[in-house]
């Protein structure tokens, strides 16, 4: 018995305590959850830190997940099929939300009535499924073209001078060896890049009643260009069928290229003199359209959203949280801390992101603005994986681009059959389908 | 009487006694496996809810029959496994016939042959990859100071180029492991079968054929049905040095699986797949066990 008695006692203040704990001037607790390392997640703290002191009533956990986006997705994935409350915000990939959406994982944010006019119109589309909006845009991302300007001082206009420029870099004495670098390996990056060749030469992946048309004259006149730099024009190496980001970056940031694809991310290393090569000596715009009628300039969007959790106990202060973080304060903040774009074109007039990015605001608004979502639907990611091994079977040469992008048709198709999608989309509860391009305007 | 209502309680105790390794067996395999041929026969999409989980028979096998890129993977699987193993047996009883030697030294090359089998696989395919990876990479560099390519390869683009330092690398890593079965296998033969030869004057050639391998027979059998199961589950190698590609034709069927299972959350295709791996594997062991008449640790062996 005397051995018991400490024991029980210990027990009784740790129920106490944990009462305290839970019971504390009946304050709502929400969880926040997304990437939180090095410079990104002092930022996230401190940001949640001011929202605390202006909401007394509302404590914020940080619940710190994976950076990769697939593990994170992964996790968030078997979290919401076994219905968990939290956490109560949810980062979400550019591709993520109607797949969330239309497993109903995450709340509309119709009844809050968002002001979805003051982003980008790119980054709502993303957002959109079946009429109404799932997430708010809290950074961007956006595929763009470097250029050495010491090589070529002005833009290309069109894809045709893009080659002309960099094949008269690369006969030239000190020329660098590669006309352009791109990530062309099998993963998703691949598909960033497609789709802007693809929206220069006025294709697309699905139209905007959800047809597939990615076997259409333009798409195969896309994925044949990409063919060409590769072994007509021999502007890009056959190593880009194996790279990713990295790669890409470090061959341009060696002077080894005289044009790259890449994302903004690029611009922080390759400014610093240290390790670049380049370092003052380049500049970005975006990918030029092709010249052909229906063909315009167009980047891939990538980025991400804060939507909130579906079984989340407190909706409200979920709601008023995101509105926190995606205002524009926050977002200038975050763009000076750790240089990534805000979602709101207005601040792109303000004379501290100037500063806060290391390319001047004008250019990076307009990639924005050419900004293409890739597919809003909530098959992407297996839509994705077809058409990444199709587009990397063309551009291996083991396929035609007619051949492979009618195989990808194909199996897109079946896809969208075996997943009940038609039935989806057709469903009576469901609002017509947005166009991809279109802004929502049901918001309010 | 006596002796049989004795031997009934026997058997009684000696049920009850392997009865806890048997639940722990029918916990950690039969049910898992169990669970997986349920889960084949329903549309499983973790992350489509809105399908539910219906059963719906073999409608998942059904589709596995249909499946161009399934069948694909299979084939990639077999040429995998057949061109690996062929070369690890040569080679491995090369070094094993070498190591059952009498030298000095010997105790030390023993360990020291080891040792790419002691690397964790992803680790050596990640050096593989290193070494073919880039245009200025060691096999490229290699390769063309001897003159044996005018320009470097872009090895990983090419079928026929990636199957290459994928094979390599499983041998490297493997032979040893293959080595060391044989010589196990060697040590077992009694050396006086070839003094006995020797004598009657049979060449080094006839004693392997009539004497050395005949008796490795069992150590083979066995060295077979490790490295085929291996290599039919074949994934972190590949996943690393190739991912599959390019496009999917060095995909083998575990990396479709995992591709199906854990990346695209098909719950219910993916364990209608992992059941038809577990059914050839299964098939290929009994295949062997039998068809080469051997049978293992059996009296007649």
């Amino acid at each position: 018995m005397t051995v018991w008695r400490p024991l029980l006692s210990l027990l009784g203040a740790a129920v106490i305590v944990g009462c305290a704990r839970t019971n504390k001037a009946h304050e709502t607790v929400l969880t926040f959850s997304g990437s939180a390392l090095g410079a990104e997640g002092t930022l996230v703290a401190k940001q949640l830190k001011r929202f605390m002191q202006l909401h007394p009533d509302i404590r914020v956990e940080l619940q710190r997940t994976p950076d990769d986006a697939s593990q994170r997705h992964q996790l968030y994935v078997q979290w919401l099929n076994a219905r968990v409350g939290n956490p109560d915000i949810l980062q979400l990939d550019a591709i993520w939300t109607p797949e969330f959406a239309a497993a109903g994982w995450v709340l509309p944010l119709t009844r809050f009535s968002p002001a979805s006019s003051e982003f980008f119109p790119a980054t709502i589309a993303a957002n959109t499924w079946a009429g109404q909006l799932y997430a708010l845009p809290w950074f961007a991302d956006v595929g763009l073209l470097y250029r050495r300007t010491d090589f070529v001082p002005k833009e290309p206009r069109s894809l045709g001078e893009l080659v002309t420029d960099a094949r008269q870099a690369m006969a030239r004495a000190a020329g660098p060896r590669f006309g352009i670098v791109w990530q062309g390996a099998r993963y998703e990056g691949l598909i960033t890049g497609f789709v802007e060749y693809l929206g220069a030469f006025g294709g697309k992946i699905l139209d905007d009643s959800g047809r597939v048309v990615v076997n259409r004259p333009e798409a195969v006149r896309a994925l044949q260009f990409m063919r060409d730099e590769l072994y007509s024009w021999h502007i890009a190496p056959l190593d880009v069928l194996t790279w990713h980001e990295e790669e890409a970056r470090y061959a341009f940031q060696n002077g080894t290229a005289v044009f790259m694809r890449n994302w903004p991310y690029a611009v922080g290393a390759m400014s610093d003199k240290t390790q670049s090569r380049v370092a003052g000596k380049f500049a970005v715009s975006p990918m030029p359209a092709s010249g052909e009628p229906n063909g315009h300039s167009t980047a891939a969007l990538g980025g991400s959203q804060l939507a909130i959790n579906a079984y989340s106990e407190s909706p409200d202060a979920a709601y008023r949280l995101i509105e926190y973080l995606t205002a524009p304060d926050q977002m200038l903040e975050r763009a000076q801390a750790v240089g990534q774009y805000p979602t709101r074109p207005a601040l792109y007039r303000d004379s501290r992101l100037r500063n806060a990015i290391a390319i001047p605001p004008d250019d990076a608004r307009r990639a924005i603005e050419s900004a293409t979502p890739r597919p809003v639907t909530p098959i992407y990611t297996e839509l994705s994986e077809i058409l990444q091994i199709e587009l990397h079977r063309a551009l291996v040469r083991q396929a035609e681009p007619q051949d492979a992008l009618n195989s990808a048709a194909e199996r897109i198709n079946a896809l969208i059959e075996r997943t009940g999608m038609r039935k989806l989309m057709s469903a009576p509860h469901n609002a017509p389908v947005p166009a991809a391009t279109s802004t929502p305007s049901r918001t309010e | 009487m006596r002796k049989i209502s004795r031997l009934g309680y026997e058997a009684r105790l000696g049920w009850a006694l392997v009865g806890p390794a048997l639940s722990v067996i029918a916990l950690i395999a039969i049910f898992p496996l169990g669970w997986t041929v349920w889960e084949s026969l329903h549309l499983h999409e973790l992350r489509m809810p809105w399908l539910g989980q219906p059963f719906i028979g073999l409608a998942n096998y059904v589709e596995i029959a249909k499946d161009p890129r399934f069948w694909a993977a299979l084939a990639h699987t077999a040429f995998f496994t057949v061109v690996s193993i062929s070369l690890e047996l040569v080679i491995g009883l090369f070094l094993a016939l070498a190591m059952n030697r009498v030298f000095r030294g010997r105790g030390f090359v023993r360990a020291a042959v080891l040792v790419p089998w002691a690397i964790p696989t992803v680790v050596a395919a990640l050096l593989w990859r290193f070494i073919f990876e880039s245009q200025g990479g060691i096999a490229n560099a290699l390769l063309v100071d001897a003159h044996i390519l005018k320009q470097p390869l872009v090895w990983f683009i090419q079928t026929s180029t990636a199957w290459v330092p994928v094979i390599l690398a499983d041998v490297w890593k493997t032979t040893p492991f293959v080595a060391l079965l044989l010589l196990a296998g060697l040590q077992n033969i009694d050396l006086s079968l070839y003094e006995a030869a020797a004598v009657d004057g049979a060449n080094a050639w006839w004693q392997l054929r009539h004497i050395t391998l005949p008796l490795l027979k069992p150590a083979i059998l066995v060295t077979l049905i490790f490295r085929t199961l291996d290599g039919f589950r074949v994934f972190d190698l590949i996943y690393v040095l190739t991912g599959g590609g390019p496009g999917t034709s060095t995909e083998p069927v575990a990396l479709y699986t995992f591709n199906a299972l854990l990346q695209n959350l098909r719950f219910g295709y993916g364990s209608a797949l992992s059941v038809v791996i577990f059914a050839i594997t299964f098939g290929l062991a009994l295949i062997y066990v039998r068809g080469l008449g051997v049978r293992l640790g059996g009296e007649e062996a």
